[in-house]
């Protein structure tokens, strides 16, 4: 009896040595192999340890939000987990990434439903949304802190613009990598200003040395719009989640945010100056009173494209430079010949557009743009859906961190740069964008991405990949230098939103950009937490006249 | 007499689950949750984070010193007030009218009322968008512009001119006509259950249709009229949904067409997803609710409907 408890004591024994030589480190502990920085390295050691703990698939979900043009905010992911599985295969390693999506127009009802899911652990693993969103997620531990990751793969960060880096950045630490930004430029109409007789030649640069300002723009609207020329004088966005009208703000040269003291900034001189804008402009006629409810499809975008009175048209559309290949995907345009609606020709989106920077406010100031990257973050609770999650946690962790690596490469980004309308993030896909050899294997669609990817994208390339759109993107890319970020501060949603119903307010004619200000301040001081977080500087001009 | 309690606790039994599983747990829920930081949908992390009254007090805060809190308790008392009127009477009338005609002719009248509440929400609610839209897409304003009434689209839900009564017509009467089928339900067969006898009497006694309704008719449904006064008051203090709808597409005003239970939902689940926040706001609202009730119920004399009826009757 003895002697079959010590055999079967002693296999008991072998059997757990044995198993922690196959956990891959020895005692027991599982060792989750350290990054190196070298990318194909750390793929196939991460590759070998899921191996040997017997995890042959790996499921992840990607999340993303935006214009229809932007899919590689997705496929970006795909094609990276593709790239990583080949790297799999070529090393005789048997483990296969796959990739699940889901896709919202609306990035910020994406912002809630991830807000929701993650205590439910039903969110995606992948979440590809603005940096606005990164403190407050952080803050609540929704996404990881990649830092330690991204300091090994310091090498490829340094080809990211330094600004965007920073916007991936909350107290100092990474929650994000880069994946797309934009600049957010005053759109002329060509057709219009034609019609006017004024003459745009050297327009942008005039705007950019502060010599052309929004009392000019208040002017040309006024005679657009009087002179039967133009049903509107300017359209713009709606919605607290688009910065465009902060432009205002910045342009005026006031300020969203204090660096020293981490609060957001209410710049009272600069709410009223750009409450005025939009209220004369309101009043005169030239913006629609009920801009912030315009619909996107029906009412904001064929007003942008459209001709007068068919449906309407305008002169001036503080727009973003996505928009340029929106309008060529989208049916926007009512052809007044067919009386149908479709989308523009790049020629003809480059005949009816002039664009400039965002004018300085008033002569003395300067012109700003603004930029809201998107961000690659990875969910705190990445890879949950998979084997042994708990123990290996860290493992997914890394392998996440690695897809997102592969979905930074310069070519993904350089195509997604091209199809929608958005900046280059790296300097490498900036210089491909001034690559003819390689702007003409994207339009001859020899683009080395896997078959799902490239069937996903090939009909929006086909109607995008134009040289007229490439030399759109090159000839915008200097207004990066003049760009301006919203802040990233979990408080900073309320106070934009705040701004939403004040200026719809103003547009209205409820309130006057005075009484507005005084809105402002009101609601944020009767908000005990976005008050200890909010500075409110600077006084009502007295004696301030626009226009 | 212990098998007669036996009897009784077991038919109250099931409700009783019901009532304690549905409807006081989540209040309890509630209430705790009220005294947490619990935002951002956050339970993991915030369930056990205790912060006293902070969340009532800054909700004191806000009703003090927010413009837009303030208008919320305004359009609160507002909306409840004639939205309740419009049901109640609104259905008593229905009630009335279908009682009186012919019996098929009502059924299909009263089908034809059923329709809003038969409706789902947001394909109510996008009938109301397109009927209220402020631009020649507006039904109404295609009609009273063809008829010459007005000159140019009247955006009566958002226009500053018309608040605070443009937004709040525009609740009242979306919820006015979802809210009148259900008392016109309740009082129809009310009207139907009083013995037919009674009417014919009245009518051989040379009563008019007026004295039957002011001297049978609605004496005789008094215990209907208060259950659908105390429901629907109830129903109205917690409803919502074709609001939030409304708001949502810009076709009412925020700031003059959200009442509190609007305010509850939006500060928990949109924009700032203060959960700990609206979570003393439904408190209060719960309170008021069950004080309201209890007043409404004593009011309209609830405890004689439930007193048991004497011997000789």
């Amino acid at each position: 009896m003895d002697r079959r408890w010590g055999i079967i004591l002693a296999l008991v024994m072998a059997f757990s040595v044995l198993a922690g030589c196959v956990g891959g480190g020895g005692g027991g502990t599982i060792e989750i192999p350290e990054l190196t920085g070298n990318f194909e390295e750390d793929v196939i050691n991460l590759g070998k340890f899921f191996e040997s703990q017997g995890i042959s698939t790996i499921k992840y979900t990607v999340w993303a939000a935006g214009d229809p043009n932007s899919i590689m905010r997705i496929y970006g992911v795909v094609e990276g987990a593709h790239r990583i599985n080949k790297i799999f295969e070529d090393n005789n390693i048997n483990v296969k990434i796959t990739i699940e999506h889901y896709w919202e127009d609306s990035f910020s009802s994406l912002y809630s439903k991830f807000l929701s899911s993650v205590p439910q652990g039903t969110n995606g693993d992948f979440f590809v949304n603005s940096y606005v969103y990164i403190a407050n997620l952080a803050e609540e531990g929704y996404i990881l802190d990649i830092t330690e990751y991204a300091n090994k793969y310091s090498s490829v960060l340094d080809d990211f613009y330094a600004p965007l880096l920073e916007a991936a950045k909350y107290k100092g630490k990474y929650y994000g990598i880069p994946q797309d930004t934009e600049a957010r430029p005053l759109y002329i109409r060509k057709d219009v200003a034609k019609a006017m007789g004024w003459d745009l030649t050297g327009l942008a640069e005039k705007v950019k040395n502060g010599e052309f300002t929004w009392y000019d723009d208040y002017q040309k609207a006024k005679e657009a719009v009087e002179g039967g020329y133009a049903n509107w004088g300017v359209i713009h966005r709606k919605g607290s989640a688009h910065p465009d009208l902060m432009q205002f703000i910045f342009a005026f040269g006031g300020r969203l945010y204090d660096e020293n003291t981490g609060k957001l900034v209410v710049d009272r001189e600069a709410l009223y100056k750009w409450f005025m804008v939009e209220y004369r402009m309101a009043q005169d006629g030239l913006i629609p009173k009920d801009m912030m409810s315009w619909d996107w499809g029906q009412q904001i975008h064929p007003t942008v494209v459209g001709e007068k009175d068919n449906p309407s048209n305008t002169l001036f559309y503080i727009g973003g430079t996505w928009q340029w290949t929106e309008w060529q995907t989208k049916a926007y345009y009512k052809d007044p010949q067919k009386g149908e609606s479709r989308p523009l020709t790049p020629a003809e989106v480059q005949a009816k557009m002039y664009y400039t920077l965002f004018p300085a406010g008033e002569p003395g100031k300067s012109p700003v743009t603004l930029s809201q990257p998107f961000m690659w973050m990875i969910a705190s609770n990445a890879g949950k859906d998979n084997d042994k999650y708990d123990e290996l946690k860290e493992a997914y962790h890394k392998l996440a961190f690695l897809i997102i690596i592969a979905a930074s490469d310069p070519e993904i980004n350089a195509i997604h740069s091209v199809i929608s309308g958005h900046v280059p993030v790296r300097r490498e896909a900036t210089a491909l964008l001034n690559d003819e050899n390689w702007t003409n294997k994207l339009i001859n669609l020899e683009l080395d991405l896997s078959s799902n990817v490239l069937d996903a994208i090939k009909d929006i390339i086909k109607s995008t990949a134009d040289p007229i759109n490439i030399k759109f993107l090159a000839n915008v890319s200097y207004m990066l230098d003049y760009t301006h970020f919203a802040p990233s501060h979990p408080y900073y949603p309320k106070l934009a939103d705040i701004l939403k119903d004040a200026i719809d307010k103003v547009l209205r004619g409820a309130m006057t950009p005075e009484d507005a200000v005084n809105y402002v301040v009101q609601k944020v001081e009767a908000d005990p937490d976005l008050k200890d977080n909010t500075e409110i500087i600077g006084e009502i001009p007295e004696g301030w006249h626009f226009p | 007499m212990l098998k007669r309690r036996g009897t009784i606790a077991f038919f109250l039994s099931l409700s009783l689950f019901i009532v304690i599983l549905f409807y006081v747990i989540p209040l309890a829920l509630t209430v705790y949750i009220s005294f947490t930081p619990m935002k951002n949908w956050n339970v993991p992390r915030y369930l056990t984070e205790f912060v006293s009254v902070k969340n009532y007090h800054r909700l004191f805060h806000l009703l003090k010193f927010d413009p837009d809190t303030r208008n919320v308790v305004l359009t609160t008392i507002v909306f409840v007030l004639f939205t309740l009127t419009i049901n109640v009477l609104g259905g008593l009338g229905l009630a009335l009218a279908t009682y009186f005609i012919d019996e098929k002719l009502s059924a299909t009248y009263q089908v034809l009322w059923l329709l809003p509440r038969m409706t789902p929400v947001a394909v109510y609610s996008l009938l109301w968008y397109y009927f209220l839209h402020p631009t020649t897409l507006g039904i109404l304003n295609s009609i009273l512009m063809s008829l010459g009434v007005i000159k140019a689209p009247v955006d009566i839900g958002m226009d500053p001119a018309l608040m605070p009564w443009g937004a709040w017509s525009v609740i009242i009467f979306v919820n006015g006509l979802v809210g009148v089928s259900y008392g016109m339900i309740i009082l129809y067969s009310a009207f139907k259950s009083i013995p037919r006898e009674l009417i014919i009497a009245s009518r051989v006694d040379g009563a008019s249709t007026w004295h039957i309704i002011r001297k049978i008719l609605i004496p005789l449904s008094k215990w209907h009229i208060t259950f659908v006064t105390v429901w629907q008051l109830l129903s109205l203090l917690t409803s919502y949904a074709h609001t939030f709808l409304l708001v949502e597409w810009r076709i009412v005003d925020p700031s003059w067409g959200q009442p509190w239970a609007l305010y509850v939902f939006n500060t928990a689940f949109v924009g700032a997803k203060d959960q700990g926040l609206a979570a003393a706001a439904a408190v209060i609202l719960s309170i008021i609710g069950i004080l309201l009730g209890i007043l409404a119920l004593k009011v309209l004399g609830y405890e004689k409907m439930m007193t048991e009826p004497r011997g000789d009757i």
